[in-house]
């Protein structure tokens, strides 16, 4: 997710003119040049990632990461993704998500199961992520259809009653397929191209970076899903999204039919959804209840603002430090001087939430933007406002 | 032969009659002006007409076909495009994505599946929207945010944006609303420039009398949402009716 400061100091270093006027625009990444840089600097993220992560000399004991983590990290850095196509660039917020997230996970585990006691195969991962978002881009074109008949807030309580219903009948009516409060246990996930078993390792130095197949796939999953969503940026469905984003009655006035497009928003965003929470299935073996709650619906949505609505990278990186925050500040037991033994506060990983929702009010009052926006002030600071997210650079 | 027909087009907001019985016709290629005091219902006959407002009665028929069962997106893809009263525009986009919101929905229509194919390809749309941006005068400031222009320039990207969409039939409710003398000046200069560019059809919604009586072919006079006078600048200031409903101090 460096691909910012390449390019920044690529251009730098390049007598640049015209650039000034650019200054100051609120940078959406859509320049039409850079796919294969960002999709490039993507891909190599997820290469190393693991390693740094989990396994790197010092940093790695720094940030105590795991393998396990880094890959929940991208899974739900695909499902921000998505949702952010819906928040951040179209300007509508569900509060529902949870159903595609959940819905997605459910259909995967069930239909792993019914592959292998019914139809005699283990279903391998690729076929599970088909049919799991498949079954959220269904589920979304039906809520989408009925929560986008009203605007603003009414939208937002519609998709959260609609993810709600889904729970309920998740957690009893249906508990005969779903396993109700217990979760879905019957997963049963085949070998990846039916050849390689996802818990194995990697072999020699991709070993080394990225660990498992399950992490190679769950990464390239990944990168496919950056560059298909900055190619819906930087297609004809960028443009009309913001423009709905700024101003929805000029959008209709213009002779497009916002209803329309305001439902693909919603379906893609389901259709990543489904492969985040499809993955999510075959990273866990397993579906928790909880997958469907309103809570995780609420988990996204502060991941993204977190992150920053309305840019590529912001709301994976929103995911990144929200699971970070979760899974090990929660686990420190000690507060300590670093490199020392002295205590500085007992018990404080017990305060994660609290930290993370201060966190979260600093970035929502001095960086509306996001914490990618608050990066790319700094570096628009340091090479002098050269703003490299920029539209219109080649056409 | 008639682009646009109004028949019999009443709308009323509880027991107010804004619109009353208006029966309007406009011609291809002719420029018509509608005038009236304040509250007279000229904006509300101009967004009965796309489509903003339900009439409580009566018919709007373009080019032939009735109109008044339509949505707004679907009478803008016949033909029919509206620059507004305030500057609405896309304020986050660029000048030049501006324009290109409008050619898209003309050069594209108004929904596509599209959302795979690069806009480096919409060479039609950049081309459409590259032209407009030229004839308002705003192209060496096409990547300039829209929101950082001044007020008179938004008003005018307010226009390209109904000017890119292709129109056949251009409603302008008071485009010279809250612009300075000099802002005015050339907006009428583009309005001019574009009837003769384009030869386009508009409906203009105009206070200012000067600029009325020097662009239109007819005018047509609305007193509390009654047509009282129609005809020539001419007639019109000829006409006791309106001299005394509506122009009474007026120097002409
Ligand atoms: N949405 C509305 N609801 C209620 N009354 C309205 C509405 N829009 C306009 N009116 C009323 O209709 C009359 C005509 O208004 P309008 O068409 O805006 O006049 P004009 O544009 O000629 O100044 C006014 O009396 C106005 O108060
Ligand atoms: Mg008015």
């Amino acid at each position: 997710m460096s691909d910012e400061t390449q390019d920044a100091t690529a251009q730098g270093a390049a007598p640049s003119e015209g650039v000034a006027e650019k200054e100051g625009f609120a940078g959406y990444e859509l320049d039409t040049a850079r796919e294969p840089v960002v999709v490039g600097a993507t891909a190599l993220f997820v290469l190393v990632f693991p390693y740094v992560f989990a396994r790197m000399p010092v940093v790695s004991g720094i940030l105590q990461g795991y393998q396990g983590l880094a890959t929940l990290m991208l899974i739900w850095g695909i499902f921000a993704l998505g949702f952010d196509l819906l928040l951040g660039y179209t300007g509508l917020l569900s509060f529902g998500h949870a159903a595609f997230w959940g819905g997605s996970a459910y259909a995967a585990g069930v239909f792993s199961q019914f592959a292998a006691e019914s139809l005699g195969f283990e279903a391998g991962p690729v076929i599970i992520v088909v049919v799991g978002t498949l079954f959220a881009v269904l589920l979304a074109w039906g809520l989408g259809f009925l929560s986008l008949r009203r605007g603003g807030i009414y939208f937002s309580i519609l998709t959260l009653a609609f993810a709600q219903m889904m729970f309920y009948l998740s957690s009893a009516p249906l508990s005969g397929i779903t396993g109700g409060e217990n979760g879905f246990t019957a997963v049963t996930v085949g070998h990846l191209f039916g050849v390689f078993e996802l818990e194995s390792e990697l072999p020699s130095v991709l070993g080394t970076l990225m660990g498992t197949w399950l992490y190679a796939f769950v990464g390239l999953m990944t990168v496919v899903s950056v560059a298909v969503a900055y190619r819906i940026l930087n297609s004809p469905y960028g443009m009309v999204f913001r423009a709905i984003r700024e101003n929805e009655q000029r959008t209709e006035f213009v002779g497009l039919n916002v209803w329309r497009y305001k439902l693909m928003s919603f379906v893609i965003s389901g259709a990543f959804a489904g492969v985040a929470g499809s993955l999510f299935t075959i990273h866990g073996n397993y579906v928790p209840l909880q997958s469907l709650y309103w809570t995780e619906s609420g988990e996204i949505v502060i991941m993204a603002v977190l992150g920053g609505a309305g840019s590529l990278f912001g709301p994976m990186l929103g995911a990144g430090i929200y699971l970070y925050f979760e899974n090990i500040v929660s686990g420190v037991r000690d507060l300590t001087v670093p490199f020392t033994d002295i205590v500085l506060l007992q018990g404080f990983g017990e305060y994660w939430h609290l930290l993370l929702g201060v966190l979260f009010v600093l970035v929502v009052w001095f960086f509306p933007r996001g914490i990618w926006g608050l990066f790319q002030d700094l570096r628009n600071r340091v090479t002098g406002g050269d703003s490299a997210a920029e539209t219109g650079g080649e056409r | 032969m008639a682009l646009l027909e109004t028949d019999g087009l009443v709308k009323e907001f509880g027991g107010l009659v804004a619109t009353d019985d208006v029966n309007l016709t406009v011609n291809e290629d002719e420029r018509v002006s509608i005038i009236g005091p304040n509250g007279a219902g000229k904006s509300t006959l101009i967004n009965l007409i796309t489509r903003r407002l339900d009439p409580t009665e009566g018919d709007i028929r373009f080019k032939g076909e009735s109109i008044v069962k339509m949505e707004p997106h679907e009478v803008v893809q016949r033909g029919v495009s509206k620059s507004f009263q305030t500057a609405s525009i896309f304020p986050d986009l660029t000048v030049r994505e501006n324009a290109e919101i409008a050619a898209l929905a003309a050069e594209r229509g108004s929904f596509g599946f599209d959302f795979l194919t690069h806009r480096r390809k919409l060479h039609g749309v950049h081309e459409v929207a590259a032209d407009t941006l030229d004839a308002v005068g705003l192209l060496d400031r096409a990547e300039t945010p829209a929101e950082d222009l001044p007020y008179g320039d938004k008003r005018r990207l307010e226009i390209g944006i109904a000017l890119a969409s292709e129109p056949d039939l251009l409603l302008m409710d008071e485009p010279t609303a809250g612009m300075s003398p000099e802002e005015t000046r050339s907006t009428v200069d583009l309005i001019e420039e574009v009837k003769e560019r384009m030869g386009l059809t508009f409906v203009l919604v105009e206070h200012d009398m000067e600029i009325v009586f020097s662009i239109s072919d007819r005018i047509v006079v609305l007193n509390r949402g009654r047509v009282i006078a129609e005809g020539t600048p001419d007639e019109i200031r000829g006409d006791e009716q309106v001299q005394e409903a509506y122009l009474g101090g007026v120097e002409l």
